[in-house]
């Protein structure tokens, strides 16, 4: 059992080949013929101090632990981490996965400050700084948000968290069409209201804009007719609906069942393209249609569309040679980043 | 120079854009930090691209160290030419290829002034959000290399929070693109942008910028509060944040910093500190949030209280903030402006520890800071006409950097190493970490030739000399408002 960094440095210097593993919540990214690295027990909150909006935590630390001590502070991760319920914090930051609620101020590499990290080299040493605000030296922290674990292993991560507001209210927006919901969102997304959460939803039958508004319980009520009067008045939806604000319809996974399971990143522009080329698949679309995660049978036949249209994914759930879907991603700076920090290729 | 190497830059620029005589180079001798001074062997204008890219392949082949340069406002000697170096100054590339509203992203080049973002997008309810003092200037290239922060830090976060997509040439003539047109920026893979925003040009040129702009806020409330005691207004922060409020600003100037102020007009309340908190949004939140502001601050002890009541008074209570720095050029022939970083929680402590270490040096110290998220500004005065005496303001800036990396914050809360700070970095990382910089440095720029100098400690030292204000700022034709 792992529950030190000097024995993440053992283990790195004691293997050719290694994976890292978190709580294994999604298991598309660890169908790798490789000893795995499992960092489950490097766990717990080292230091929060509400009072400075920073929170340093062991990478293998489960999300809903963090999640529940930051609201018995009235704070919150502002990134809205994917999987709270069974993710690991390192997890959430190497895949940069976000919910519904990362619309209102950002995914995560904009709430992470600092890491301790063991590269490939079995050398360990701490990256960025644990302050809010900080310039000096190349920023490593953020590069390893995505990373999948490929450049070095986080053993410990420092986040900037906010307050959090102690009130919302949920609203829906029908569409005869996705294109017409699509163009709402443009005109919601540059609006001065201050949206926590804008989902895309489309369905057989048109397509859903959904919206979440959070603040004071004495200002909500003024703010949601407010915006609603907005919305009808500049989108004309066929429908809207004030509805009850639970969590699960902000689980902006939940209703996605299928074999696959994959987040895309692509712009608003590229939405109509990419929904007519995997109709059919169950889907929902973050942050004003800025990200998709897509649910189907064939990873492969995503991966295919995804490539035809220029388009990447990260395969979360289902079977394939690679978690990396779509148009390829190497880099010249990323592979001058791995030959320095991996020279060996051990983590894989 | 080199002959040959200048022959080659004369392949690539017309000699109206490739400048080589002492009088030509001499407004590019340094930027805003004033103190060091370095006459480059030529500089160059690209106008394109192509341009920049042959540029800098040639100097990889010729092993020719360059700078890449947009306004020069460099606080930390981030754009100080290299002694027989190339600068590359990229204010011609100054196109706003891209304004797209429903996306909500600006396609900008890298000499593009940071102020010129905002005002192209405003007739779309549009800004760029990150507003360093100087945006009026600055262009968005050097905001990048540099991470630049401003006043707003706090809720939105620095450069690297707002870029999406670059295209950049590294130093070696290799072209690379990452990112996106996506608020999710680069989204799968490593994060590129977080690695290259802040490299300090250590890395390469950036071409190319997709940024994220955000809407204009409906409402702000700005709050002016006066104290007779800095710890006061610092606890006044302390309870503005354990509120739950958050403001988009927090400010605070120290009596030296209000007196400088007030060479500019700023006609603020007589005081040992002020306090200025910024909300911002949705105007019923902001009212209402503005209510609760009002009532923590009328019990924090303020003796004043201002609430901007207009646009234009609102612009009054920032003016002198924004100008402090420059203002405090009218206090004293020389100064130098600090940027560490201490835990929110121990600022009391630190302006105590300025405040011993000032009476201990005989020097004069004015505190600025972004209180919110614990970013100092002293503003260390002497006259550089006096033997010896940069030098004693520098090992004052030393010693509260010191004490800001003990305290458990940074050297630098937005203005970067540069030169200035290169040498406190080892006080900040262990050998281990600056070895692993190092390395990476080397895999990118094999042959160490972006922006030679600057980050890293020891390298070539560059003359420290003192004569006053940029020249440009001396002809007018800059300012650090």
């Amino acid at each position: 059992m792992i529950t030190s960094d000097e024995q993440v440095r053992a283990f790195v210097g004691a293997h050719d080949r290694l994976h890292v593993r978190g709580m294994g919540s999604k298991p598309a990214l660890h169908q790798v013929d490789a000893p795995i690295l499992d960092m489950s027990a490097l766990r717990g909150i080292v230091e929060y101090q509400p009072q400075e909006f920073t929170l340093t935590v062991r990478a293998g630390t489960p999300l809903r632990e963090v999640v529940a001590a930051l609201a018995e502070q009235g704070q919150y991760l502002p990134f809205d981490p994917l999987l709270p319920e069974s993710a690991s914090i390192g997890g959430t930051v190497a895949s940069n996965l976000s919910g519904s609620r990362r619309h209102r101020f950002g995914g995560v590499r904009d709430f992470v400050l600092g890491a301790a990290i063991v590269d490939g080299t079995a050398q360990g040493y701490t990256v960025g700084g644990k302050v809010v605000k900080n310039a000096a030296g190349f920023d490593l922290t953020k590069f390893l948000v995505g990373s999948l674990g490929n450049y070095a292993i986080l053993t410990e991560l420092t986040f900037k968290v906010f307050p959090d507001v102690p009130r919302f209210r949920s609203l829906r927006f029908t569409y005869a069409t996705l294109a017409e919901a699509l163009e709402a969102s443009y005109d919601i997304n540059r609006s001065r209201f201050e949206l926590d959460a804008l989902d895309i939803l489309p369905g057989a039958d048109g397509a859903v804009l959904q919206a979440r508004l959070g603040g004071f319980s004495e200002t909500l009520p003024a703010r949601v007719q407010r915006f609603s009067d907005f919305v009808t008045t500049t989108t004309a939806p066929q429908h809207v609906e004030v509805i009850k604000d639970e969590l699960s319809i902000w689980d902006c996974v939940g209703d996605l069942d299928g074999a696959c399971l994959a987040k895309v990143t692509l712009a608003p522009r590229q939405l109509l393209a990419l929904d007519a080329a995997i109709d059919g698949a169950k889907r929902r679309y973050t942050l004003a249609g800025n990200i998709g995660f897509v649910a189907c049978e064939d990873a492969s036949w995503l991966g295919d569309v995804l490539a035809r249209l220029g388009l990447r994914g990260l395969l979360l759930r289902g079977q394939a040679r690679s978690p990396l879907l779509g148009a390829p991603l190497e880099n010249v700076l990323a592979a001058r980043v791995k030959a320095t920090l991996d020279p060996l290729g051990k983590l894989v | 120079m080199n002959r040959s190497f200048v022959d080659a830059l004369g392949g690539i620029y017309p000699g109206n854009r490739l400048l080589t005589r002492d009088v030509e180079l001499l407004p590019y001798e340094s930027d805003a930090l004033t103190a060091f001074q370095t006459k480059p062997g030529a500089v160059v204008l690209p106008e394109n691209d192509a341009e920049i890219i042959a540029t800098v392949r040639l100097c990889h082949e010729h092993s020719v160290p360059f700078v890449a340069r947009g306004s020069g406002t460099s606080l930390s000697g981030g754009s100080l030419p290299i002694a027989d170096g190339l600068t590359i100054a990229l204010n011609r590339l100054n196109r706003i290829k891209v304004i797209d509203p429903q996306q909500r992203i600006a396609i900008v080049e890298p000499g593009v002034v940071n102020l010129h973002i905002s005002q192209a997008a405003q007739p779309y309810g549009l800004y760029y959000a990150p507003d360093p003092s100087s945006q009026s200037i600055c262009t968005i290239g050097g905001n990048i290399a540099f991470n630049s922060g401003g006043a707003h830090c706090l809720k939105y976060g620095m450069t690297s929070n707002h870029v999406l997509g670059m295209k950049v040439v590294l130093a070696d003539g290799s072209l690379t693109e990452f990112g996106s047109e996506s608020l999710d920026g680069c989204g799968i893979g490593p994060d590129l942008i977080g690695l290259f925003v802040g490299s300090e040009g250590l890395f390469g040129i950036a071409l190319e910028l997709t940024l994220r702009l955000l809407p204009l806020p409906e409402l702000y409330r700005t709050v002016l509060a006066a104290f007779d005691d800095l710890g006061q207004a610092g606890d006044a922060v302390s309870q503005v944040v354990a509120s739950g409020l958050l403001p988009g600003a927090i400010e605070i100037m120290d009596r030296l910093a209000i007196r400088a102020a007030e060479t500019v007009g700023a006609n603020y309340p007589d005081a040992e500190a002020l306090l200025i908190v910024e909300l911002e949004g949705e105007a019923p939140q902001v009212e209402a949030e503005f209510a609760q502001l009002r009532e923590l601050i009328e019990r924090s002890g303020a003796f004043e209280i201002r609430s901007a009541q207009s646009e234009d008074e609102r612009a009054r209570i920032w003016k002198g903030r924004k100008s402090a720095f420059s203002a405090v050029g009218r206090l004293s022939p020389d100064y130098i402006v600090q940027d560490g970083v201490v835990p929110r929680s121990r600022l009391g402590e630190a302006l105590q520890q300025i405040d011993a270490m000032k009476r201990r040096y005989g020097l004069e110290v004015a505190n600025v800071f972004h209180a919110g998220d614990g970013n100092l500004h002293p503003l260390i005065l002497f006259d550089g006409r006096e033997d010896g005496a940069l030098h004693k303001a520098e090992a004052l800036a030393g010693e509260i950097l010191a004490m800001c990396v003990k305290l458990g914050g940074s050297i630098t809360g937005e203005h970067g190493v540069g030169v200035e700070k290169r040498d406190y970095m080892p006080a900040m990382f262990s050998e281990a970490e600056l070895d692993v910089m190092l390395a990476l440095r080397k895999a990118i720029d094999p042959r160490e030739i972006a922006n030679r100098g600057k980050m890293f400690p020891g390298g070539e030292a560059p003359a420290l000399t003192m004569q006053g204000m940029h020249p440009l700022e001396r002809q007018g034709v800059i300012s650090r408002e």
